[in-house]
């Protein structure tokens, strides 16, 4: 028969045998309909080897036809790590094999298997270092072997985002249990979001069989979508999966390119369970798979999975199974049964009526195949003696597929993630999941309830519990009634030529897991990181039960004792695109950001905002900053200094407000007059500077740096919520506009447009502060000396900025107004030796060290700060900032170059420029104190190791005596 | 050839080699008890062994052998930080990083790849410059490159993110990775071969001081007297110094990591960058690990969150565009002791014999060398502070004379 | 994503927050030991339980204080400052002698 054809409908569900689609795999042509997932296609088509392991490069064909193993790993065009068997097959994709040298189906690595023996667990912390230096001989050749698939680096993004729901309760998992609780929360008015990863609703209902007649997941599934599909209250998203829980019901639901964040009141987890593989040599063949994988081969992809099967079952799901393979032609050679007894005894009978042979208390002790191990062709069959024990003799069938079932294990993930503890039940040969969060609950199998009618039992019982929390009326609580175990105890069968894979993903044999326990890694978290298992793209979905059964056996020890891994989000694999959604990366601009672009300006980033370096081409950076600074000096010139921070302070404890947050004393400053205003944390350090200006008796604006003023604001806030004095403290950073009009002709441009003002030297000394009218506009105009020339600081509603800007240009026009950017600034205030916060100061920096006590208001009760400086005082000063020069034409040091003190260092270059003006190179420094006198050199270690002496020199650089700023 | 291999293939049953003794019971003394088995709890051990002849040590671990920060850690080797305290330390125990895997006979799969550290702003460039600088005073290799030079390096990076392009980058040849776990289990194998005694699940629930001096030990599986005593338990440094009475500057916050699926690989270099609070680098075995910043407030926790994930990655992908498609496989969170100046706790305490190795932060693995020599040398010398650590003293807050590394750590571990 | 209850703006997602810090009491500046003020200023309780602290609520610029239980996260409550801080505070100058007679 052609193993093309598909099986005939009801088989299925998901296909459209209406719409086929081509594509390749492996280099060759495939084909499949709309529907099916590659894995399936490739089934369908026949082609059943899929990838190589990790270590091993053993074949590879499905596991578990649901994604939750890695044997179905491919290669796409633009990604890799793809699961095939959840991956769309699409018309016209290119799918390759990965980790294989050669071919897929002749891998040169495949010889690694042979040399297993040479690879125990753990080998390479054995090995590959001796002697000295032979690990980084081996080490990039283990890298080359290391990882699956290949990153393409020329990838770029294409478009994902995220979206907010908000929802009574969240539903995770469209199987009975959920459609169950999703219509038993929704009709009783809960707003309820159901969420699947299959693009249908249904889960177990869609491939299981729960009945002899096979007829009651059909019709269970039918009777609850008609309810579901339309309801009012339900939203569901298919081909949806929530990938984690975080705090308060935060989930993670990705649905094709969005992520959706979901805020939950209460959540429901039915997940169901992980079908559990048994633990026997070669149960890695293609062709040995779940029980459920070959059910869904069947029911969802009408793939017939074999000709003749064998079916390893420690439950009497194995025995549901037997039935649909036969009835969809399979032939069945045998249901071999781990247990004395199946527990229902019809269905022994059952099967006897169908002729199918059943093997009681046996097991599968090897898979068979031919040379090339291409797929499973037989199976050994032995009878169970004791446990992982079997007898000498066994009986040989042949078969094409061979599932295999040992029990289930929750899908614990989510609830493990949100501190859900996992406890194993004795009894019943499971894992049981308690001390959920309030407002997280679990039903269905991920419940431990695996009979039909108790699963819907559970899910109603969720229902009601939710519904009572939301406060709506909650159905009658459910009966229960008792069912059989579905787990069998120790399905684990070791070989002495080892090949008995407990995890798939990592080529981990029984062996490895017991000797890494004989190694004295006794705790399941050792035996995790030393041998790996577990942290492969599974994740120890099906590597996690018979781990925990091996280490308890082998350290004495119980399971719930032993454990498992930690589980951690995401659930699953989940891409860096989906996380990251839409990139977001808001700066900020002045409101003369355009004014600058037009004038030519080199912008650069000033904490989160943009602002002008200079104007003019960055490889004209030296001129333009020369020029204007000249221009400044000379002439007129005019910068944006709107970034600055400007924090209004108002009431009857305004002055006491800044007499505590500040270092200098300002409840005597007079209305009309500036002072500089230097602020100290709590451990004494210098943390902000700017300029403190009396508006009124009640009334202070205090301008702080840029990237400081934000934070200084909320501690303000912070500490007045303790001090509780009658202020206000309002941010008007973005609210003002400003400029810094500098250079000996500033009073005539400014005379120009503001009239209202007397800016005479007698009427507006420095360091006054005046309100009037600039260009029509209600200004703050603060007489400032930063770059050491006549100046003006014009503050304005930000919405006139550009008028500001415009007048100023316009009335310098003729005095020849320039603009100037932070660069010049720094040069310019660098030549009256004015410190910049963060540049000339660091984390440690306090006042005495950058000789600032003149700024202390020492006779104040308290300032923030001040008893921490009284400490640092009396101690002897380590370091201090200093102003140095060298000759023009040295080598220059640059910023971060160090000062030494002979083979110590003792300082660093903080900032240090060439000024024309001076015609030498000037810079601020920390020295050893003992090296800091105005007239003694220190040595500074510059650009290729060599050293230059500084020459110490007293601040500022330029113009000692202040006169030009004060004029 | 590793023919240390061939034992395993040849014979039959092949020798199981036992790296750590099994369980045994507490004696009623020890000269030493080490509370805290991590990474550093066990180094100490062993250079005490080895290198001082003093072998009746337990060492008191409350869950498993390294399961701590050790276990969760990003592993980044480096000692391109900022003061000369700091550099001279952690130079020393790059140094001694390179030669570990023969030294106590394990592979820790050393990989010296080199760490970039990306500037976009002025700032940084400055601060990068002054840290090169010191790194060579101390006989590092480190040194400033171009964005020239940046693309050669590491031809996938994305130089322009964002609004912040790359203006330079700080290039520290001697940065390093390993395996963390293994550096925790070479120790600890080669202590216990000594003698040292290492206790799971033995955790101390008090600590019996007299006159000012501690004397015993009560744990969960009885009471020990000792000679003296080291901490060593990350995450849990302030909770252990109250039972001794002792206050110290450290604030605990989780440290959030998380992984990819392995990849064949593409990425030689540990890269991080500050402006973008990003750090990414390949594991040999082919994942991509990514770090950031601290958590934003104190716990007590290794939960994970989902807002601390999306805006790591959303960098990540700025710096590393076609890393879109890689598929995160796991994340996770340890819990660190930050101290005022992100530099440890190291040397004497208030008690008497009670001797401190806190306040590791963000910085504790790549010192686990030194740490235990120095810690070592401690104890054996029975209290004298060795030069090295000296700056590192816990009483160096009440003299306000902290060794101040914030600039150098936040975002590069 | 965790929620904190705001007093002032009700639950709100933690990202609309800034930790400000354990809540502690300042020994008088003026007239306590240079010990004192240095353990005030760097030592922290740093403990594994309920912890009082500061949280600044970012737009509306609120600050208030929460009970929270620092192994589980577990927010007790939020409350605001003025249930502590129900007068104003001044600073006195260290204390000078009286001179008798």
């Amino acid at each position: 028969m052609n193993s093309h054809t598909r099986l005939p409908a009801p088989m299925g569900l998901l296909i459209d045998r209406e719409r086929p689609l081509h594509f390749q795999f492996d280099g060759q042509a495939c084909q499949g309909f709309a529907g099916d997932s590659i894995a399936s296609a490739l089934l369908g088509s026949g082609r059943w080897l899929l990838s190589r392991s990790f270590k091993y490069h053993r074949p590879r064909g499905p596991l578990s036809m649901a994604g939750q193993d890695a044997n179905t790993l491919v290669q796409l065009p633009d990604e890799p790590n793809v699961l095939a068997d959840l991956e769309a097959a699409r018309d016209g994709l290119v799918v390759e094999g990965q980790n294989f040298n050669g071919s897929l189906a002749h891998d040169r690595d495949a010889y690694l298997g042979k040399f297993s023996r040479f690879m125990p667990v753990g080998f390479y912390y054995r090995s590959f270092y001796k002697p000295k230096g032979m690990w980084k001989v081996w080490e990039p050749l283990i890298r080359k072997k290391a990882g699956l698939g290949v990153l393409d680096l020329g990838f770029r993004p294409q478009y994902y985002d995220k979206a907010y729901l908000f929802v009574d309760l969240a539903v995770i998992g469209a199987g009975p249990a959920g459609l169950r609780a999703a219509l038993d929360a929704a009709n009783a008015g809960a707003k309820v979001l159901l969420i699947e990863q299959q693009p249908v609703l249904g889960g177990s209902l869609t491939y299981a069989r729960f009945d002899i007649a096979g007829t009651r997941a059909t019709g269970l599934r039918q009777e609850l979508l008609a309810a579901v599909e339309g309801h009012p209250n339900i939203q569901v998203l298919l081909e949806a999966t929530c990938n984690g829980w975080f705090t308060d019901n935060y989930l993670p639901v990705i649905q094709h390119k969005r992520l959706y964040k979901v805020r939950a009141s209460r959540c429901l987890v039915a997940a169901g369970a992980f079908d559990q593989p048994v633990v026997f040599r070669n149960n890695d063949l293609p062709g040995v798979m779940l029980t459920s994988a070959a059910q869904r081969l069947m029911k969802l992809y009408a793939v017939k999975p074999g000709q003749r099967a064998v079916i390893l079952t420690g439950h009497d799901d194995g025995y549901l199974a037997a039935l649909d393979l036969q009835e969809q032609g399979v032939a069945v050679a045998a249901v071999v049964d781990m247990r004395a007894a199946p527990a229902d005894a019809a269905m022994a009978a059952e099967l006897k009526r169908r002729d199918i042979p059943v093997h009681l208390g046996s097991t599968v002790y090897e898979a068979l195949h031919e040379a090339g191990m291409r797929h499973v062709s037989g199976v050994d069959i032995r009878p169970i003696t004791g446990q992982g024990k079997v007898g000498p003799h066994g009986l040989r069938l042949a078969c094409d597929l061979l599932c295999m079932s040992a029990g289930y294990m929750p899908v614990y993930q989510l609830l493990c993630q949100a501190g859900g503890k996992l406890a194993y039940d004795v009894n019943r040969d499971e894992f049981a999941i308690s001390n959920l969060p309030a407002g997280l609950d679990i039903a269905g199998s991920v419940n431990g309830r695996h009979a039909l009618g108790n699963v819907l039992a559970d899910a109603t019982r969720g229902a009601a519990d939710a519904l009572a929390a939301l406060g709506l009326e909650a159905p009658v609580q459910p009966v229960f009634s008792a069912e059989a175990k579905v787990n069998f105890p120790w399905p684990i069968f070791p070989h002495p030529k080892g090949k008995d894979f407990v995890d798939f993903d990592e080529d981990l044999q029984v062996r490895d897991i017991v000797n890494a326990t004989r190694s004295g890694y006794r705790d399941v978290q050792l035996v995790k990181r030393f041998s790996t298992v577990g942290m492969g793209p599974s994740q120890g979905r099906h590597s996690a039960l018979p781990t925990a059964r091996l280490v308890a056996h082998a350290t004495g020890r119980s399971i719930s004792e032993t454990g498992v891994t930690t589980a951690r989000p995401p659930f699953q694999a989940e891409k860096l695109a989906h996380v990251a959604g839409r990139a977001f990366d808001p700066y900020r601009q002045t409101p003369m950001h355009r004014r600058h672009l037009e004038a030519g300006a080199k912008m650069m980033p000033a904490g989160l905002w943009q602002r002008p370096a200079y104007y003019g081409k960055p490889e004209e950076r030296e001129r333009c900053m020369q020029e204007e600074a000249r221009h400044v000096r000379e002439k007129v010139g005019l910068i944006d200094v709107s970034t600055l921070g400007g924090l209004d302070v108002r009431g009857p404890d305004a002055a006491e407000l800044l007499e505590r947050l500040y270092t200098f004393g300002f409840a005597k400053l007079a209305i009309g007059r500036t002072r500089y205003a230097l602020m100290t944390n709590e451990h004494g350090v210098v943390i902000d500077d700017g300029v403190c200006a009396r508006l009124g008796e009640q009334h202070f604006y205090v301008t702080a740096t840029t990237s400081g003023v934000d934070r200084i604001y909320q501690q303000m806030l912070k500490w007045n919520a303790q001090w509780r004095l009658d202020v206000d403290v309002t941010n008007v950073t973005a609210a003002l506009a400003a400029v810094n009009l500098a250079g000996p002709l500033s009073r005539q441009v400014l005379a120009k447009v503001c009239d209202d003002v007397d800016l005479s030297a007698e009427a507006f000394r420095y360091l006054g502060v005046r309100q009037g009218n600039v260009a029509g506009i209600a200004a703050r105009i603060l007489r400032v000396g930063f770059v050491g020339e006549l100046g003006y600081e014009v503050h304005v509603p930000a919405r006139h900025a550009e008028r500001l800007w415009d007048a100023l240009m316009q009335a310098g026009a003729g005095l020849g107004i320039r603009p100037f950017g932070v660069e010049t600034q720094r040069l310019l205030r660098l030549e009256k030796g004015h410190v910049i916060i963060s540049q000339d100061t660091d984390g440690m920096t306090h006042p005495a060290e950058i000789d600032m006590q003149w700024a202390m208001g020492r006779k104040k009760p308290f300032f923030v700060g001040k008893r921490s400086i009284e400490i640092l005082e009396a101690q002897p000063l380590k370091r201090k900032l200093v102003g140095f020069t060298l000759p023009k034409g040295s080598p220059q040091p640059l910023e971060g170059h160090l000062v030494l003190d002979g083979a110590d260092i003792s300082g660093n270059v903080t900032s240090c420029e060439y000024s024309q003006t001076l015609g030498q190179i000037i810079g601020l420094a920390y020295a050893g104190a003992h090296q800091a006198k105005p007239g003694m050199h220190i040595p500074i270690r510059v650009e290729g190791g060599k050293i230059v002496q500084a020459q110490v020199v007293k601040l500022p650089f330029y113009d000692p005596e202040n006169i030009r700023q004060e004029v | 050839m590793p023919f240390a291999l061939l034992k395993y293939g040849l014979s039959a049953d092949y020798p199981v080699e036992v790296d750590l003794p099994p369980p045994c019971d507490l004696k009623p003394r020890y000269d030493v008890v080490i509370i805290g088995g991590g990474g550093h709890g066990v180094a100490i051990a062993y250079y005490l062994a080895k290198y001082h002849g003093i072998t009746n040590v337990a060492v008191l671990e409350k869950a498993y052998l390294g399961g701590g920060n050790t276990a969760r850690n990003t592993a980044v080797i480096r000692s391109n930080y900022l003061t000369s305290e700091g550099v001279r330390f952690y130079a020393e125990s790059v140094r001694m990083f390179q030669n570990l895997s023969n030294e106590f006979d394990f592979n820790i799969m050393y990989s010296e790849r080199g760490q970039l550290t990306l500037a976009h702003t002025d700032a940084t460039v400055r601060a990068f410059r002054q840290r090169a600088e010191v790194n060579r005073h101390f006989g590092g290799r480190t040194e400033m490159i171009d964005r020239q030079q940046i693309r050669e390096l590491v031809p996938s990076l994305n130089l322009d993110p964002g609004h912040l392009p790359v203006l330079a980058g700080l290039w520290h040849i001697d940065g390093a990775t390993a395996r963390h776990d293994a550096v925790a289990w070479g120790y600890a194998k080669q202590a216990a071969k000594r003698g040292v005694e290492i206790h799971h699940l033995t955790e101390v629930q008090d600590l019996l001081i007299r006159n000012g001096r501690i004397e015993a030990v009560k744990t969960n599986r009885g009471t020990v007297q000792c000679g003296c005593v080291v901490q060593a338990v990350a995450g849990a440094s302030s909770l252990l110094m109250a039972k001794a009475g002792i206050r110290a500057p450290i604030h605990t916050y989780p440290l959030q990591a998380m992984v990819t699926q392995p990849f064949k690989p593409f990425l030689d270099p540990l890269v991080s960058s500050s402006a973008l609070h990003c750090y990414v680098q390949q594991t040999s075995r082919g994942e991509i690990v990514f770090g950031g910043g601290s958590d934003p407030y104190p716990l007590y926790n290794t939960r994970s969150t989902l807002d601390l994930k999306e805006s790591l990655l959303a960098h990540a992908i700025e710096m590393f565009p076609f890393m879109a498609n890689a598929k995160l496989m796991r994340q996770w969170a340890g819990i660190t002791d930050m101290t005022p100046d992100y530099s440890p706790i190291m040397g004497l305490s208030p008690v008497h014999n009670y001797y401190l190795d806190a306040g590791w932060g963000t910085w504790g693995f790549k010192a686990t060398p030194i740490c235990g020599k120095t810690m070592a040398e401690l104890v054996a010398s029975g209290g004298k502070v060795p030069e090295l650590i000296a700056p590192f003293a816990l009483e160096r807050f009440s003299r306000f004379q902290q060794v101040n590394e914030m600039g150098a750590t936040a975002a590069s571990h | 994503m965790k929620i904190l209850t705001c007093p002032l703006n009700g639950p709100r997602n933690i990202s609309e927050f800034t930790y400000g810090g354990e809540f502690r009491h300042m020994p008088d500046p003026a007239n306590c030991s240079d010990a004192e003020w240095a353990d005030y200023v760097f030592n922290s309780d740093n403990l594994a339980g309920v912890v009082t602290e500061w949280w600044l609520h970012n737009a509306s610029s609120y600050w208030f204080l929460a009970e929270r239980h620092t192994v589980s996260d577990q927010v007790l409550r939020t409350f605001d400052p003025k249930e502590l801080f129900d007068r104003r505070v001044d600073f006195t100058p260290a204390a000078t002698p009286e001179i008798a007679g």
